[in-house]
């Protein structure tokens, strides 16, 4: 649980709250503020410019008035609906909902401190008019502005999944306006409670997992738990607001539960043989949410330092990897071990070593937590062949935005002998091991027994024979 | 032979009492230490079985294995170093001493592999006469150096590495992780598995077939019948 606290009264969070604010306004900028008449335009200009140095945005300042005083002039159009026509054929409306911008974090802040474009032009004028490509186009141009004022923030979002999807052209992946909206800009209190948003936007299916989960119920039921001392997560809580990350890679979630979960080592360490082991290997969500469907997932990594590949050598195991995918065939352990020993070849500087860990299948899956009293405790749902866990096998390989790519593997992988050095390091007894010393075993066993057998059997013959002989 | 000890005099007595000696092979601790290890050898390969093949065999929990197994391993290895410290503290160490002219060991091995395979069907004698300093034949010598003295040890640290794998991980990834170590320890396990089987046969095959177990309890060995030359 999360000791919401911690959470909610941090610097960090009020600062969110003010950079979403500061995202809204440019958003808002982009959206309708190229209708602004020059003079007050330039007028609300230098107000902005004077806002952005107060701490205080929206504090009923002399400054946050000459800006409310300025946006009266664009709200004067803006605030009727309006629509301008993109290069694109669409239509991008104009209308700014004034009570909404005025009443927002951004509310003492003009418009054309974002909407910078029409600062220094008549506006509106067919002379200069600005054409717009698209409506994405626009919002992607204009996401650098709330850097001006957020640039921690912003810095944070430029390392995170959502920005990495958006370098690499993805028209979903969301930029600040996508989550804090353009002019409406709230506090993160307007966040706080269980309505998912922004998050469940697009994250429908991890929202309505979460929903269900220890942590979405007790949020729901008002979360009483421990005396309301202690508040469940939600999204931003683990994930966080800005630098989110790919999930499931690096332990970076483990960390996040045990964050909050104390003691969690000690705890698995009264029941639990090799609890240290367990906790880096397994997954916190493969046992605490029981429902789950579980993977093996062999992360790829090079070089002697053993961190996540990403260049040369992880890419002509990738290479390869691609062309089976293309083929519909997955990696099978003899091919795998080639790869590892091939690259073992090049040098100690490109070696590749997979890691293996026991992972959820998806994101909503890994949503599904349970209360730790129905968490999985039965060794034998891992300790046993055939075991749900060692039917899917993944090999991943971390990609240059940060992301996990998978790749299919045979699960022949787990039990084969040809497995014992390229993923040397992943064995779970029971559950993955080696068919070949069950063949041997059984030799053993037959042979163990033949011996005596044969030998007595022996004895018997020659015995026999040699009586006849005798008489 | 027997005659002569026939008497009731002083010096019978004491004759009695040094060829008792003569027969005195497998001296206390020794014999402490086989049977523990005969113990723990048969729990440790049941419980290993148990473990490794939970989808077969139901006798008990995962959990429970995993902790039988290994309280009785750190007992087994404790009992090693019983059998270690009596024969670094005893010129009875000289029974594990090597044969080392090579010639001279393949013709006794040879002698004893013939007597195993065929001579022991004629009632011959075995070719080895077991005496207090020299307890095994050439066979049973190599093949004891190498249990003792490299396969149980090995067993014992692959055993002690999956007992605590964090505790012993840079170690583990020396031999190239947790599934190798497994593997050795795997193999082992197989090994001790034929081993037992055929250890126990060949205790049978003493005078009768509970001779030999009852000399590894009383730790003396039976008179050789002298009608049996």
């Amino acid at each position: 649980m999360v000791v919401w606290n911690k959470i909610a009264g941090s610097p960090t969070n009020k600062r969110s709250g003010r950079s979403m604010a500061a995202c809204l306004l440019v958003l808002s900028a982009l959206a309708g503020g190229l209708l602004c008449e020059l003079p007050a335009a330039q007028a609300a200009g230098f107000a902005a410019v004077a806002a952005r140095s107060t701490p205080e945005p929206d504090a009923d300042s002399a400054t946050a008035a000459a800006a409310r005083k300025a946006n009266k002039k664009c709200l004067a159009c803006h605030s009727r609906p309006r629509f301008k026509a993109l290069e694109d054929g669409e239509k991008l409306p104009l209308e700014v909902a004034a009570e909404d911008y005025n009443h927002s974090a951004h509310g003492g802040i003009s418009c054309v401190s974002c909407h910078t474009a029409i600062a220094n032009i008549r506006h509106p004028s067919k002379s200069t008019n600005i054409s717009i490509a698209s409506r994405r186009g626009f919002s992607l141009e204009m996401n650098g502005v709330c850097r001006d004022c957020h640039e921690e923030k912003y810095t944070q979002y430029k390392t995170s999944i959502h920005a990495s999807l958006v370098a690499e052209g993805d028209d979903k992946a969301p930029v600040c306006t996508d989550c804090h909206s353009a002019h409406a800009v709230e506090s993160m209190a307007v966040y706080e409670p269980v309505t998912g948003l922004p998050c469940k936007k697009c994250h429908a299916d991890i929202y309505e997992a979460y929903s269900g989960s220890v942590h979405g119920l007790a949020r729901k039921n008002g979360n009483v738990i421990r005396a309301a001392h202690i508040q469940a997560p939600i999204c931003a809580d683990c994930h966080t607001a800005h630098a989110v990350t790919a999930l499931a890679s690096n332990g970076h979630l483990r960390s996040t539960c045990t964050g909050c979960h104390d003691g969690v080592a000690r705890k698995h360490d009264k029941w639990l043989p090799n609890a240290g082991l367990h906790l880096e290997v397994v997954a916190c969500v493969a046992c605490h949410a029981p429902a789950s469907e579980r993977r093996v997932d062999f992360e790829l990594l090079s070089g002697a330092v053993k961190t996540a590949g990403k260049e040369g050598d992880t890419n002509l195991v990738q290479q390869r990897l691609l062309q089976l995918e293309g083929s519909g065939k997955s990696l099978d352990s003899a091919e795998l071990w080639s790869l590892v020993r091939e690259s073992k070849k090049r040098g100690q500087s490109t070696e590749v070593t997979l890691r293996g860990r026991l992972e959820v299948s998806s994101g909503p899956e890994a949503h599904r937590l349970a209360s730790s009293m129905s968490a999985v405790r039965d060794c034998t749902s891992c300790h046993r062949a055939g075991a749900q866990p060692f039917q899917n096998v993944m090999i991943s390989i971390r990609q240059p935005d940060g992301r996990d790519r998978h790749y299919k593997a045979d699960k022949a992988t787990l039990n084969s002998v040809e497995s014992v050095e390229s993923v040397g390091g992943f064995y779970a007894l029971g559950g993955t091991r080696i068919k070949l010393l069950d063949h041997l075993l059984v030799f053993a066993l037959i042979g163990g027994l033949a011996v005596p057998v044969g030998h007595f059997t022996a004895g018997r013959i020659i015995r026999k024979h040699r009586d006849k002989g005798d008489k | 032979m027997s005659t002569i000890y026939a008497d009731n005099g002083y010096f019978a007595k004491r004759r009695k009492t040094r060829e008792q000696d003569e027969l005195y092979i497998n001296p206390l601790p020794v014999r402490v230490w086989h049977w523990i290890n005969a113990l723990g050898f048969v729990l440790l390969i049941l419980t290993g079985v148990q473990l490794r093949y939970m989808e077969l065999f139901n006798a008990m929990s995962f959990e429970a294995a995993v902790k039988l197994h290994n309280w009785v391993g750190f007992a087994v290895i404790a009992n090693y170093f019983v059998w270690l410290g009596y024969y670094l503290t005893s010129d009875r160490i000289k029974v594990y001493h090597p044969e080392l002219d090579v010639r001279k060991f393949f013709e006794r091995a040879w002698k004893q592999a013939r007597y195993y395979g065929y001579g022991i069907f004629k009632g011959e004698r075995s070719p080895h006469h077991v005496r207090p300093y020299d307890k095994f034949n050439p066979m049973q010598s190599i093949s004891y150096q190498i249990i003792m003295l490299l396969v149980v040890p090995v067993q014992f640290a692959t055993g002690l590495m999956m007992w605590d794998v964090k505790r012993f991980q840079q170690w583990i990834d020396v031999f190239g992780g947790i599934r190798v170590i497994d593997t050795i320890h795997v193999l082992i396990f197989i090994v001790f598995v034929f081993f037992i089987l055929v250890h126990a046969y060949m205790g049978m095959l003493g005078k009768r077939p509970s001779t030999h177990f009852k000399e590894m309890f009383t730790g003396y060995e039976e008179p050789e019948d002298p009608q049996a030359d």
